[in-house]
């Protein structure tokens, strides 16, 4: 057993003690450790090992069949996959480009206002909406949205004249409405949450700055491009870092806003595997882990890439 | 006399912009409170109408007394409770208890475990394994499957983590000279300092539980075991309304059941505001 020498916080040198001892010394903590690791290894571990279906044929009534990689042939060949891949991407990235946006804008003003109470009490209002569960807001705006005497939206474009009253549009319905509607609630629901980490950068802009500003004449507007954006750029940076890892995880927003009516301008990849496996009456499950497993491996790519990207842009990872 | 000017000018060019902002954003308060109103005013509407209205049209109470009265509603309800609940503590149990262990740098053995927790964070088995794995040991069709799932989360151990790694080094020195055990010393002195970082990701947890939708819809087909999320989700989507003893239209009811699922929140984000937002400081400042 060797014998480090090894530096304490108090800065003394010690000889280490041998590894036996230092385990029989820390008996306690692994005990404590046991039931995270138990939790760990059912909720993320033992299904790791599932992954070897996406070699198999497997319909849920026969034993699993292997195939080699004719899963991944057959993915790569279907429009389906593809068309939930790009519609992936491209939902996550637009609707983090758009919140960010709408996030540091309410914060840059949020931040000139002088009164505090009106402040604090708006604070309060814009999280809001982020504490509300993405079943709770698919119900409101579905209602809202809907073709029934009900709907706001329909009932307002009948009393402006802009829609035949005689005619409803089931907006969730429409490919064509269907995106736009998803990133409207998007920033409805996103971005007074968005908003704490830029109001923080915010709190902590250097006072002297804006007063060098102020001896220079600038305007409000002046210091507000040329002191507080510039200060801002490095928390952006990160927001955008962070979330960019986390892509391919769009799932329940669109879960529950989607329908058979929009599946060509809304279908993720999440969505196309839980209806490849739930939503058919013979589901093949290894061709759902199959596609399953393509996108944590985009995933882990993406995460890996962000955490290098991450340390080179502000010297620390994400991970 | 110029100087004074000056100061003059400036005061009135910041009260036009203070204007404009109070206007954007009494704007984007209504903006966010009206459809909540909304929703709240249909709930005691015997009449639905599509016009934002301040007060019910109508005053009705019914929709609350069916979610009170029919068991295919206050059953998810009463699960979303004790789920919400269970998973809180659950969730604290293990987030505690691991970012405990992880402050223990000298402990051997500690860079495999904190490795096996963040590689969860970059890789997952996905959606089916993880179902057949729920199926083998029982949990599909079982509520518990909504506590376990969330019972681990590792972004909350590392802020618990984090925040442990806060508490000076010297009270543990300390309690350890006077002869504590590592269970003595969380229980005596880690827990007892940590009430804010314990109620904020407490609520965390909460609110996740809370508000899953995916794992009942994936997992839980019987009545008796989903949760209420699920309920409201296809009761107003699918338009699967249980039958009642009262006559009430069915968006009286849809707009009752969205208030009942965001009430129990609602009613203690006021007071808690300040822990329900400390938990992204908590992660905004060490991540």
């Amino acid at each position: 057993m060797s014998k480090k020498k090894i530096t304490t916080s108090t800065g003394a040198v010690v000889k280490q003690k041998p590894l036996g001892m230092r385990i029989w010394n820390h008996r306690g903590y692994y005990i404590m450790f046991l039931p995270v690791l138990a939790f760990l290894a059912v909720v993320h571990y033992w299904p790791m090992l599932g992954i070897r279906y996406s070699f198999y044929q497997y319909y849920t009534v026969m034993a699993p069949k292997f195939v080699g990689l004719q899963n991944f042939r057959n993915m790569f060949a279907t429009n389906q996959f593809w068309i939930a891949f790009g519609n992936t991407l491209l939902l996550s990235i637009m609707k983090l480009i758009i919140t960010t946006i709408t996030s540091v804008v309410v914060s840059i003003f949020l931040n000139e206002m002088g009164n505090l109470f009106a402040k604090k009490s708006l604070q309060t209002i814009i999280y809001l909406p982020h504490f509300m569960s993405w079943a709770v807001v698919a119900g409101i705006f579905t209602l809202f949205l809907s073709a029934s005497n009900t709907g706001v939206l329909n009932g307002m474009l009948h009393d402006w004249g802009i829609l035949d009253p005689k005619t409803s549009i089931s907006f969730l319905e429409e490919p064509k409405y269907w995106r736009t509607i998803f990133y409207i609630i998007n920033i409805w629901k996103e971005t007074g949450w968005g908003t704490i980490i830029f109001l923080a950068t915010l709190s902590g802009i250097n006072p002297e700055l804006y007063e060098a500003a102020d001896i220079d004449g600038a305007t409000r507007m002046q210091k507000i491009r040329f002191v507080t954006v510039p200060a801002l750029a490095n928390t952006i940076f990160t927001v955008l870092i962070l979330n960019l890892a986390k892509v391919m995880n769009m799932f329940e927003s669109v879960f529950v806003l989607y329908n058979a009516s929009v599946y060509r301008v809304a279908d993720v990849i999440s969505t196309y595997i839980y209806r490849q496996s739930f939503g058919t009456a013979v589901a093949d499950y290894g061709y759902s882990t199959a596609v399953g497993l393509f996108k944590s491996l985009v995933g882990a790519a993406l995460v890996l890439i962000c955490n290098w990207a991450s340390k080179k842009g502000r010297g620390r990872g994400i991970i | 006399m110029a100087e004074a000017k000056a100061v003059y000018k400036k005061k009135k060019k910041f009260s036009l912009f203070a204007v404009i902002n109070y206007a954007v954003f009494i704007l984007i308060g209504m903006i966010i409170l009206l459809p909540i109103w909304k929703v709240v005013v249909d709930s005691f509407s015997a009449v639905g109408v599509y016009q934002f209205k301040l007060l019910p049209t109508q005053f009705t109470v019914d929709g609350y007394k069916t979610i009170l009265q029919t068991g295919a509603l206050y059953r998810p309800f009463i699960n979303s409770v004790i789920t919400t609940l269970v998973g809180a503590v659950l969730g604290l149990v293990l987030s505690t208890l691991g970012g405990y262990v992880m402050i223990q740098f000298e402990m051997p053995g500690r860079g495999f475990l904190a490795f096996l927790l963040l590689f969860t964070m970059i890789f997952s088995g996905g959606m089916i394994p993880e179902y057949l794995v729920f199926d083998q040991i029982g949990l599909k069709d079982s509520m518990w499957v909504i506590v376990v799932k969330h019972g681990i989360n590792v972004y909350n151990l590392v802020l618990m983590r984090n925040f442990f790694e806060g508490i000076p080094g010297s009270l543990y020195e300390a309690a350890k000279i006077d002869g504590c055990s590592p269970m003595g010393i969380f229980f005596k002195i880690v827990l007892p300092l940590s009430k804010a970082a314990l109620a904020s990701i407490g609520l965390m947890f909460a609110v996740t539980v809370w508000n899953d939708y995916t794992t009942p819809r994936i997992y839980i087909t019987s009545n008796d075991q989903t949760n209420f999320q699920y309920k409201l989700r296809t009761m107003i989507m699918d338009g699967d309304t249980p039958t009642t003893q009262y006559v009430i239209s069915t968006n009286t009811l849809y707009n009752a059941g969205i208030v009942a699922a965001i009430l129990p929140f609602m009613a203690l984000y006021p007071f808690l505001q300040k822990y329900f937002v400390t938990g992204v400081n908590i992660g905004a400042v060490k991540e």
